[in-house]
């Protein structure tokens, strides 16, 4: 560490240093605020893509599985770094609640107004609850290997059943068209999306379907595991990315 | 500096979004981007034609018509085994409320079979008014989207009174509108609430410098104080509880869901209608003039039928060569691209029952250029294809499939 303060000799800034630190920390969170909703709404659009976007696409074997180990990355950089510099144990909920205000925005004027979507199509997921227990979790456990293994767990494991009280309503079955689809099928079959035929859906496929009615459990474990090792990789990336190098006094 | 980089992040981060999302609606006027090859000897549509162009909001319209699958598929292009009849429209300012193919309900994707006919019906619902061109089109996997014939369509009234109503397995009446969209919201709200009474826990007291200080100072005790972790434990408790509990909820009020339905339809072909044996056509040649942009196909057609019969239209990609000799056929509203110029034959008479009869068709029209056509020549894959329409006095109609390589004539 490049700066050293002892406790005995720790005096802590009053007047107009306290007035100057405390604007300084509005300027950050005001900042971080925009960084935040811009670039992890990117990089969530980018890599949950179709999933997120679409109840046509949240399926019992890639929505649990994809979205909550591309939503544990930024909260694990940035928990890396409010927890290990500042002892702000509000990474992983500042993060996901970014994400949601900027998910919310690309709906409702991207794909609502300017795309016409009813927003019903569009709802976003919600990981906030996974996330306030990940930032617990790290509080009390003071530990990356606790936070990843149990916090990283549970990160995935909340997701399915705190998405299901949205999206389970849209699993009713229809009889259409000499058939049964769900709502959700229904809303991708009556709004058209020229760029989206019904083929693209990665829904529904791969082994773990041979487990049938299990899979959804199935797929939340493999999510579980893997969001250990994500929240890990993270975590360094986070670390890395903050250095204090550069600081010598303070 | 930062703020500088950030705002350009976000600027570039918003725009690339934008872009991503946008790249649907910039597709719906790409039917001229793919190659020749593909739009001529893919999916050859013919007689598309909507019931109405003029309609209101909430009016229900259709678009029916027939396509053949060529025999000769480009061996570049994979083969359509899974395909989705779509309607290009500018986001959902119609919607679609049935799906036919060959008179069978078709609600996901089906596997086209090469040399196949197939005739389609949609219905489609006014949502937002408008003046769109829209047409009825094919998205193959891996290949890309075959446009067909497009056109005007004016929907009339007030956005306002569009309505959706459908009726789920139990009988009950759902608006698709705004089905589950107040419910969702309220679980937003609901986590949204306690994720920021979590943030404003933390943002109330100094943050960043006064807290890195203190821990450097190695006053870790005096960051997180005892109310802190109740708290802490109350919602690493409490919030599975609570995600438990919803859930639960949600289960025995919604006891009887479905996973997504993910089939594909099976539908077979309709009895042949394209080179259905009676009247035979063989292509003997192909050329293309590259300075009078025309084509000459070479043909051997075969009369079995008990009538004469004579050459009516080759149509290609959509745009269609009709015989000069006769008077030009009403098409509906169905608007495919007419070639002015039209068709001229190297005989005008009508080949006789049981004649075999060779002769020269010449398709002859600027649009070869305009509709990027006249690309073939310069193709990997330069072989034509298409649909040449004959029939008899009786407006009989026979229809046989094109398909030859293509010999260029540069002078
Ligand atoms: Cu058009």
């Amino acid at each position: 560490m490049s700066v050293d303060l002892s406790s005995r000799s720790f005096r802590p800034y009053t007047g107009e240093k306290a007035r100057i630190t405390r604007a300084y920390d509005y300027l950050i969170l005001v900042l971080a605020l925009f960084l935040f909703i811009g670039s992890f709404h990117l990089h969530f659009a980018l890599t949950v893509g179709d999933w997120d976007f679409w109840v046509d696409w949240k399926d019992r074997q890639w929505w649990p599985l994809i979205t909550p180990l591309m939503g544990i990355t930024f909260p694990a950089a940035v928990q890396a770094v409010m927890w290990e510099k500042f002892r702000l144990p509000l990474g992983a909920t500042l993060c996901i609640a970014c994400l949601s205000i900027g998910t919310w925005i690309a709906r409702i004027f991207a794909y609502h107004y300017w795309n016409y979507f009813p927003i019903n199509m569009v709802l976003p997921s919600t990981m906030l609850p996974s996330a306030l227990v990940l930032d617990a979790i790290l509080m009390l456990s003071n530990s990356l290997t606790v936070t990843a293994i149990f916090g990283g767990s549970l990160f995935a494991l909340l997701f399915y059943p705190a998405n299901w009280p949205i999206f389970g309503m849209f699993h009713v079955p229809i009889e259409y068209g000499n058939g049964q689809m769900t709502v959700a099928d229904l809303l991708g079959f009556e709004y058209i999306r020229t760029g989206m035929p019904e083929y693209l859906r990665i829904i529904e496929r791969g082994t773990l379907r041979t487990y049938g009615q299990y899979a959804t459990p199935l797929s939340a474990f493999c999510s579980a595991l893997l969001c250990t090792l994500m929240y890990t990789l993270w975590w360094y990336i986070g670390k890395w990315f903050a250095t204090v190098r550069y600081l010598t006094k303070i | 500096m930062k703020s500088r980089i950030n705002k350009y992040l976000l600027a570039l981060g918003l725009m690339l979004s934008l872009l991503t999302l946008n790249s649907q609606t910039v597709m719906a006027h790409g039917e001229k981007a793919l190659e020749p090859f593909i739009r001529m000897r893919t999916i050859q549509w013919y007689d598309v034609q909507w019931s109405k162009q003029k309609f209101n909001v909430n009016e229900e319209i259709s678009v029916t018509g027939k396509f053949h699958v060529a025999e000769d598929w480009p061996i570049s292009v994979p083969k359509p085994e899974a395909s989705f009849l779509n309607i290009s429209t500018p986001g959902p300012v119609l919607i679609r409320t049935e799906r036919y193919l060959n008179g069978k309900p078709f609600m996901n994707s089906v596997a086209l079979q090469p040399g196949g006919d197939y005739d389609f019906k949609v219905v489609l619902k006014g949502r937002l008014p408008g003046h769109y061109h829209i047409h009825p089109f094919f998205n193959l996997k891996d290949a890309g989207q075959v446009m067909g014939p497009g056109i005007w369509l004016d929907i009339e009234g007030d956005a306002a009174d569009f309505t959706n109503d459908v009726k789920i397995i139990n009988g009950e009446t759902i608006n698709m509108e705004t089905y589950g969209l107040s419910n969702g919201i309220f679980w937003h709200v609901f986590w949204g609430l306690l994720a920021t009474a979590w943030l404003l826990w933390w943002v109330r007291r100094p943050l960043f410098i006064a807290r890195y200080r203190m821990l450097q100072a190695g006053l870790d005790d005096e960051l997180i104080t005892h109310k802190d972790r109740l708290i802490a434990k109350a919602l690493m408790v409490g919030v599975p509880l609570l995600v438990y509990a919803s859930y639960v909820m949600t289960t025995r009020q919604y006891p009887n869901t479905i996973p997504l339905q993910a089939s594909m339809d099976q539908i077979l072909p309709l009895p042949a209608e394209v080179n259905a044996g009676v009247v035979n056509v063989e292509t003997l040649k192909a050329e293309y003039s590259v300075p009078k942009r025309a084509l000459s196909l070479t043909v051997k057609i075969n009369n079995n039928s008990e009538k004469p019969v004579h050459i009516v239209e080759f149509s290609t990609a959509n745009v269609g060569f009709y015989n000069k000799a006769l008077p030009l056929p009403d098409s509906g509203n169905s608007e495919p691209v007419l070639a002015v110029e039209g068709l001229s034959l190297s005989t005008i008479e009508a080949i006789k029952p049981g004649e075999e009869k060779t002769m020269t068709i010449t398709a002859e029209d600027a649009f070869w250029e305009t509709e990027k056509l006249d690309g073939l020549t310069r193709d990997a894959d330069s072989r034509v294809g298409g649909l040449l329409f004959l029939a008899d006095d009786t407006g009989k109609r026979y229809i046989s499939s094109i398909s030859a390589a293509i010999i260029p004539k540069f002078n």
